[in-house]
């Protein structure tokens, strides 16, 4: 008899700190924030230095810069939707 | 009122020593680093001089250290990035302790300039990515190829895969540098309004202050932590091909 009720309030305590543990990984919602913003910005980033580079050997100035920045942004935001998948997973 | 970036001025200590066009001289911040480092040598040697069975305090916190680093490699990349693991937890303190030395007043925080954050980067950048390669051949391009994609997106795909990777490094040396540095700025602001305000109006950003400075902790601990565990899911991606 004795032995039930302290096994379940074991039970009862673990889930108590899994609940807690939960909380304490969602709640640095800015440090997330952060770290999708500058996911995005350095693909931004390193596409646009390609195309800057790109287009400096090749001499077609703006052409290479704009195409590479697009890419930039879907690669930016490819960045986001993983890193925001990797969390949900957790 | 005093400059709050004053404190990330980089000075030269010592006699002016030149190699060929670069500067090599000893500064403050390579004074820290070597802090840093003989703070870490001698904590864990101190930690690990007397080995006994019940651990005592500062035997206890190094065993702390190894377990957390320990488990944090085998939950992101598996049994085997275990070779990794000295690598990883040298990373790990170096980080820890250049941000937390760096919080003690009147000290020069090292990693608050993108410099040495983006060297470290790209350390485990092209660690990494040597890994892949001698892992997995010319196999380790795969990691460009999303199985599944129709043929004629794959040029795209890939030219957009390879720049999400090369932005690896910017991100991760971007995120360390951004945090140290605006935290300390935003503490020499808030102190420069304690003093201007005087006593009459200095207790508001006195409080901020106080709480900043404990904010500043955590994010010292969590920046650390943040980029030894995305050095071990860059590994992850380069042992075990996904």
């Amino acid at each position: 008899m004795e032995i039930k009720e302290i096994k379940e309030k074991v039970k009862k305590l673990k889930d108590e700190l899994k609940s807690k543990e939960l909380k304490k990984e969602g709640s640095s919602s800015m440090g997330i924030a952060l770290k999708m913003g500058t996911e995005f910005v350095a693909a931004v980033f390193v596409a646009s230095f390609i195309g800057f580079h790109v287009d400096k050997w090749l001499q077609t100035t703006p052409i290479f810069i704009i195409i590479f920045f697009i890419i930039g942004s879907v690669a930016g935001i490819l960045n986001v939707v993983r890193s925001s998948k990797m969390i949900n997973k957790d | 009122m005093a400059n709050p970036m004053q404190q990330f001025e980089v000075k030269t200590i010592g006699p002016k020593i030149v190699f060929g066009n670069f500067d090599v001289s000893f500064t403050n911040s390579s004074l820290f680093m070597v802090i840093t480092v003989a703070t870490i040598s001698i904590l864990f040697t101190l930690a690990t001089q007397k080995k006994s069975l019940v651990p005592s305090r500062i035997q206890f916190l190094s065993e702390m250290t190894y377990e957390f680093v320990a488990k944090m490699i085998s939950e992101t990349a598996g049994s085997k990035a275990r070779p990794f693991f000295p690598f990883v937890l040298t990373l790990f303190l170096f980080i820890l302790f250049c941000n937390m030395i760096g919080m003690i007043p009147y000290s020069f925080t090292v990693t608050s300039h993108i410099i040495v954050t983006f060297a470290l980067a790209a350390f485990v950048f092209i660690g990494v990515t040597i890994v892949g390669f001698a892992k997995h051949g010319l196999g380790f391009l795969k990691l460009f190829v999303p199985s599944g994609a129709p043929a004629i997106l794959l040029p795209l795909i890939i030219i957009i895969e390879i720049v999400s990777y090369l932005s690896r490094p910017i991100s991760l040396s971007v995120r360390l540098f951004a945090n140290m540095m605006a935290g300390h700025a935003v503490l020499k602001v808030f102190g420069g309004f304690v003093v201007s305000l005087g006593v009459i109006g200095g207790w508001l950003p006195l409080g901020f202050s106080v709480a900043l400075t404990g904010l500043e902790f955590l994010v010292a601990f969590l920046q650390a932590y943040v980029f030894a565990i995305l050095s071990c899911i860059y590994l992850n991606d380069a042992l075990n091909l996904h």
